[in-house]
């Protein structure tokens, strides 16, 4: 009962906590001493044009009113066209989603096989060499800023050695060739699913450069956390007994100490994702990945307030979400931890 | 016991997102397939995927594979409405869509190649003008092109167009027969330059026009399921914004087609210099519309490019705001012209590929004049008529410069206009804004202390008359400013801008006279900077034939049609 | 890095030495975090005497040398020129300034206005914690780069709003971390002893409170300048910070990306320059938060 409580209470504050994210966000958007209607036709258009775009737009209403027929159709599932698109918002993100997704899975997936395996190692030689490689390697993964660690990965991979693409997520030649047949937007999926080998090999090299560099924060973030908890556990009683019975090395630090160790590692790694969903901004601009990152920054940058309003909304609701969906499980998982 | 509940966790979240995407995708993938299912009839064009679902081929290719011609473009979409049209979309819509007839670049033997219109001719008082269509020509829609499509076009464009005011001298139009239609006007002007104009002079088809008429955003629709209402030789197929768009020939084109020309023309929108130049020297397109400007010497030594160097029709202009002492006073204005550094800002900010203006008409456009005069930097000299002027010392006052922060030109030379100024005793603050900042700054309230001193922009006349678009809008006094943003008010040059308009087609050699006058007034007045003209730079493999860049149609970098490859 | 509520455990030692006399001592030991250290202090002395280090101090702020464009690394421009022909190196250092005073201010300004509200709103709990509570969700509902994205946009671009923007995002972290603290604080012996003698509640947060969250705030505050200085120059590499033609670390990376194929000069120093200050702070961060953190060993 407690819990039914606790979680209809935090699901009214979410609620909440979205409606002002909509509010500041929509008060933002339109203080700002800009013409959005210009933006919509263009950059020489006649003044009486641009007036009456304006009232096309419902521009020359007051803002209170703006902001309640926004709602209003945004409660209906219309979050407006995007000014530089003329298409709805909400198409624009369904579109662009994918790529994003993509991007981060693959990001995760590396950072997770990469960053793990390099905190145990760190752990397991405490003190020597690997573990002072890997606590400087991990530290200059979070100390990287991931746009320059894309441009030179750019410079090295693509004008130096010529072996990886510039940019992109696939090249353009592919189209007339051996098209992607495109059923769930992540292209290494769908490539495989239609055995189209020689795009899956194209799509993946364009991956490599963007997902190395969005990876490298979070590989140093896993690699340290995992040293730590792995740490705390490898210096516990029943490690000790278990070495004092003479099991294997390998079995202690790899089976025993993990398996313990691993929890607080999982709660980091959504913690990245959400990092990570920033860095795939950086990421998207100078790899020209058609993201969402790629989107809100040319939104950002032209003050395409219909779109800032929808990546807004989309984003805190979504961070909202998990946020939540984290502290449910947390507290099912744990009844020590405190519902309040 | 924690572990497997964390592990479940991660499987549920992971097997959400993807049903979840699945879905989404799932929805455009459907009319994919039964797209292709329908093929088999597809002898007119295919219709496009959704907009967002990338890079797919609706049908199954002809026998013979297609001739692609690859292409990586930084211009937009603002809009796929021919009528609304007014900004970088122009570069597809040419190829799209066409006027009556087109203006040839400067130096061809005819002015003007007919396009949908055969011939012309106008009445001795240039006030009534007839136009005889072309027959047996179709939209792409399969409607007739004739000449109520030419009424309803142009009623449309002057009505609501992107650039209406170019229709401003019409009076009505008349439908003598289906192939012949009469523009009368109001006052003489010259239909035929107004006729050919980039923006507002398509002849769309009259089916889509009657239903964007109810639908404002029909166009965009339309352009999502690749259909569009030109009779141009290629046709859309597919869009996807931001990212592609894929134009397809039009069979039934009246020029007709042959050997080596291309089948489908695949444009990449592509924001970044250094990308597009990656593309081009990895094979991936075949012409680009921009590489970062030190790089061009290296294919100029490349055997496997040609490199045109053109002239083009933007010109930079920096407006003062003659509101402002003491820019009101022309001794001072005429100061800072001499403290321009012109050849330095054509270097750094265009890597020399400029010519200093002669005034705001760009050169090879009407009514160019080499009688027309210009500053050059000479620090002594502005620092005498500054003093003259009542400022010995300099000005204390800072002045306030704002130009596009898109601009990466202005965002370039702006500095050296700084560094200049500080030597004769002018302190300037350079505040690089969005262009739409910087427009709605410069209009809000022009005399207040906030409003910019010095506005750089960059401008390009609408069509081929800079007297009546660049001497006008920029320049003619109003009260509301449009493009004149000095803010100018001089009644001796309004008149003889405007004398000079109506003699254009009556008297056109008055008219050259009348505007050489204006002009030399307007630089002796010095109401802004005349920067310069700049060149367009284009790099054309050696397999590609045909490319010949007309300048008066500034974003079209290339006209498709004209291109055959040797591939 | 996450937030580690950290208790203090300094007053609960016998102290021998004072305890930042500690804190010295341990860093001075360990050759990661005294090499940082000492970077870090390096960097503000070029940030405070960048005019007089700087090679051509007047091309760092901004003036052009137009004969100079594109020049590749050389005796007399150790890290090139640029396209207005500046010395690299002189926009480095005068461009120190703005790459580490201003997160400071950034972070200073979060913590004066996060640290009482926490303190206020663990301490008083009840409506007055909810409301604070509710306010702190609602700016950390926003992916915080979106918010100051979002904000820079909207002000207007330039180094004074992308600074206000990221005070304004980073405030609720500073509100959560004292909080914490305080809550745990206030079962204490001497605060309820505090209570017991009638001192006003102002007085006992300002005075017993907030100082005790001093070491948990400072360990935060050093390592968040490592995320604050990435942050900026983030900003800054979209556009949003810093305009031509000042110097910023952020906007040199940006300006120089379209020429990484000849001209690799432009973006690498700069980007070098923010990933070693960001570093040194990173490894300090960590150093401080070893020592303050009993939890947590060598």
């Amino acid at each position: 009962m407690q819990r039914v409580e606790f979680l209809i209470r935090r699901l009214l504050t979410s609620l909440i906590v979205l409606f002002g994210v909509s509010l500041v966000t929509f008060a933002l958007a339109r203080v700002v001493p800009s013409n959005p209607a210009a933006l919509y036709i263009g950059p020489r258009a006649r003044p009486e044009e641009i007036a009456r775009v304006r009232h096309e737009l419902g521009l020359d209403q007051p803002l209170p009113v703006q902001y309640i027929k926004y709602m209003e159709a945004v409660l209906h599932g219309d979050f407006g066209n995007s000014i530089a698109t003329k298409r709805p918002v909400l198409e624009e993100l369904k579109g662009r989603l994918p790529a994003t997704l993509e991007l981060l899975f693959t990001a995760m997936f590396l950072a997770v096989i990469v960053g793990v395996p390099l905190g145990v190692m760190s752990a397991r030689w405490q003190g020597k060499a690997p573990d002072l490689v890997v606590r400087i390697g991990s530290i200059f993964g979070v100390s990287m800023p991931a746009f320059w660690l894309g441009l030179l990965l750019q410079i090295l991979f693509f004008r130096h050695l010529h072996l990886l693409p510039l940019a992109g997520r696939v090249s353009s030649d592919l189209r007339f060739t051996h098209p992607i047949h495109v059923i769930t937007g992540f292209y290494l999926i769908d490539t495989v699913i239609t055995h189209n080998w020689v795009a899956f090999k194209d799509v993946l090299v364009h991956l490599i450069l963007p997902a190395l560099t969005l990876a490298a924060y979070p590989i140093g973030l896993i690699a340290r956390m995992t040293r730590a908890s792995m740490l705390e556990v490898m210096g516990q009683d029943y490690i000790r007994t278990a070495r004092a019975y003479g099991l294997p090395d390998f079995l202690i630090t790899y089976v025993l100490a993990l398996k313990n160790a691993i929890s607080p590692t999982l709660t980091v790694i959504g913690l990245t994702v959400a990092y990570s969903l920033t860095g795939a901004f950086f990421v998207e601009v100078i790899f020209n990945w058609p993201g969402l990152g790629l989107f809100t920054v040319h939104s950002l940058l032209s003050i395409d307030y219909p779109a800032i309003m929808g990546i807004t909304l989309f984003g805190a609701a979504g961070y909202i979400l998990i946020n939540l969906a984290v502290d449910i499980v947390q507290a099912w998982i744990d009844p020590r931890v405190s519902l309040n | 016991m924690k572990l497997r509940k964390w592990y479940w966790l991660l499987a549920v979240l992971v097997a959400l997102s993807l049903v979840g995407t699945a879905c989404g995708g799932a929805a455009t993938a459907t009319p994919a397939s039964t797209k292709a299912a329908s093929a088999g009839q597809a002898t007119e064009k295919p219709a496009a995927t959704q907009a967002p679902a990338p890079t797919e081929v609706p049908t199954p290719e002809p026998t013979a594979a297609p001739r692609v011609l690859k292409v990586a473009n930084t211009a937009t979409i603002t809009t796929w409405d021919p009528v609304k049209s007014f900004s970088t979309e122009a570069a597809y819509m040419a190829n799209i869509y066409e006027q009556l007839l087109r203006i040839n670049p400067p130096g061809s033997k005819e002015r003007f190649t007919p396009l949908l219109a055969e011939r012309w001719e106008h009445s001795n008082d240039g006030l009534v003008w007839t136009f005889y269509l072309r027959k047996g020509v179709k939209f792409h829609d399969g409607t007739p092109m004739n000449a109520e499509a030419v009424k309803a076009s142009i009623e449309a464009a002057a009505d609501h167009g992107g650039a209406a005011f170019i229709w401003a001298p019409l009076d009505h139009i008349e439908v003598v027969d289906d192939y012949t239609v009469k523009f009368y006007l109001k006052y003489a002007a010259p239909l035929d330059l107004i006729a050919s104009s980039l923006y507002g002079a398509w002849i769309v088809s009259p089916k889509m026009l009657a239903a964007a008429a109810n639908d404002k955003n029909y166009f965009e629709t339309a352009a999502a399921k690749g259909i569009d209402g030109g009779t141009g030789p290629y046709m859309l197929q597919s869009y996807t914004p931001d990212q592609e768009i894929l134009l397809t020939r039009y069979d039934d084109y009246w020029g007709g087609w042959h050997k080596g020309q291309f089948d489908k023309v695949l444009v990449k929108i592509v924001p970044e210099a250094v990308t597009q130049q990656q593309m081009l020297e990895g094979g991936e397109v075949d012409l680009v519309t921009r590489i970062p400007q030190e790089n061009y010497e290296d294919f100029k030594k490349n055997p496997n490019y040609d490199v045109f160097i053109e002239p083009s029709f933007f010109n930079y202009v920096g407006f003062f705001n003659t509101l402002h002492p003491p820019l009101d006073n022309p001794k001072v204005r005429q100061a800072l012209s001499y403290a321009t550094p012109y050849d330095d800002i054509i270097k750094i900010g265009a890597y020399g590929l400029g010519t200093q203006s002669r005034g705001p008409v760009p050169q090879g456009v009407w009514p160019w004049s080499p009688d027309v005069k210009q500053y050059h930097y000479d620090l002594d000299k502005a620092r005498q008529l500054l003093a003259e002027a009542g400022y010995p010392n300099g000005i204390e006052r800072h002045l306030k410069l704002t130009y596009a922060s898109e601009n990466a030109t202005e965002a370039a030379f702006a500095p050296l206009i700084k560094d200049a100024y500080a030597k004769i005793g002018v302190t300037v603050d350079i505040v690089p804004m969005l262009w739409n900042q910087q427009w709605a700054l410069a209009k809000a309230d022009p005399a207040a202390k906030d409003t910019q001193d010095i506005f750089l922009l960059l401008y390009w006349p609408t069509y081929s008359d800079a007297g009546t678009d660049n001497l006008w809008s920029m320049f003619h006094s109003s009260e509301k400013p449009f493009f004149n943003l000095s803010y100018w008010k001089n009644k001796d040059f309004d008149h003889l801008i405007e004398m000079a308009a109506h003699e254009t087609v009556t008297d056109p050699k008055q008219a050259q006279k009348d505007y050489v006058d204006a002009m030399n007034l307007l630089v002796d007045q010095a109401p802004a900077l005349f920067l310069f003209d700049t060149k367009a730079i284009f790099i054309v493999p050696k397999y590609i034939h045909g490319f010949k860049y007309n300048l008066n149609y500034p974003f079209v970098q290339y006209f498709f049609y004209q291109l055959t490859s040797e591939k | 890095m996450t937030t580690t509520e950290t208790t203090v455990s300094q007053e609960e030692q016998l102290p021998r030495e004072r305890p930042w006399q500690q804190v010295l001592r341990i860093i001075v030991r360990d050759p990661l975090s005294l090499t940082s250290a000492i970077i870090i202090v390096l960097f503000v002395l070029v940030a405070i005497f960048a005019y007089q280090i700087a090679p051509y101090p007047q091309e760092g702020a901004g003036r052009t040398n137009v004969s100079n464009t594109m020049l590749p690394p050389s005796a007399e421009h150790w890290f090139g020129t640029d396209r207005l022909g500046r010395d690299v190196l002189s926009r480095i250092i005068i461009g120190s300034r703005p790459a580490l005073m201003v997160p400071m201010l950034v972070v200073l300004f979060a913590i004066l206005i996060g640290a009482p509200l926490g303190a206020i709103a663990g301490y008083k709990g009840g409506w007055i914690d909810e409301l604070i509570m509710r306010i702190t969700d609602l700016f950390l509902a926003f992916p915080f780069l979106l918010l100051a994205m979002v904000i820079t946009a909207v002000l207007g671009r330039g180094l004074t709003h992308a600074a206000i923007a990221m005070v304004i995002s980073w405030w609720p972290w500073y509100t959560r971390l004292v909080r914490g603290v305080t809550i745990s604080l206030k079962e204490r012996a001497f605060v309820e002893a505090s209570q017991a003698i009638g001192l006003r509640d102002s007085v006992i947060i300002w005075r017993h409170i907030l100082p005790n969250t001093i070491s948990p705030v400072l360990v935060q505050a050093t390592v968040d300048m490592g995320t604050v200085v990435l942050a900026m120059g983030g900003l800054a590499f979209l556009g949003l910070g810093s305009q031509p033609p000042h110097p910023d670390w952020g906007l040199m990376i940006s300006q120089g990306r379209s020429f990484i194929l000849k001209q690799w000069w432009l973006s690498t120093f700069p980007g070098m320059a923010i990933f070693i200050v960001v570093l040194a702070f990173n490894l300090l961060g960590d150093a401080l938060r070893d020592i303050f953190d009993p939890r947590q060993y060598q």
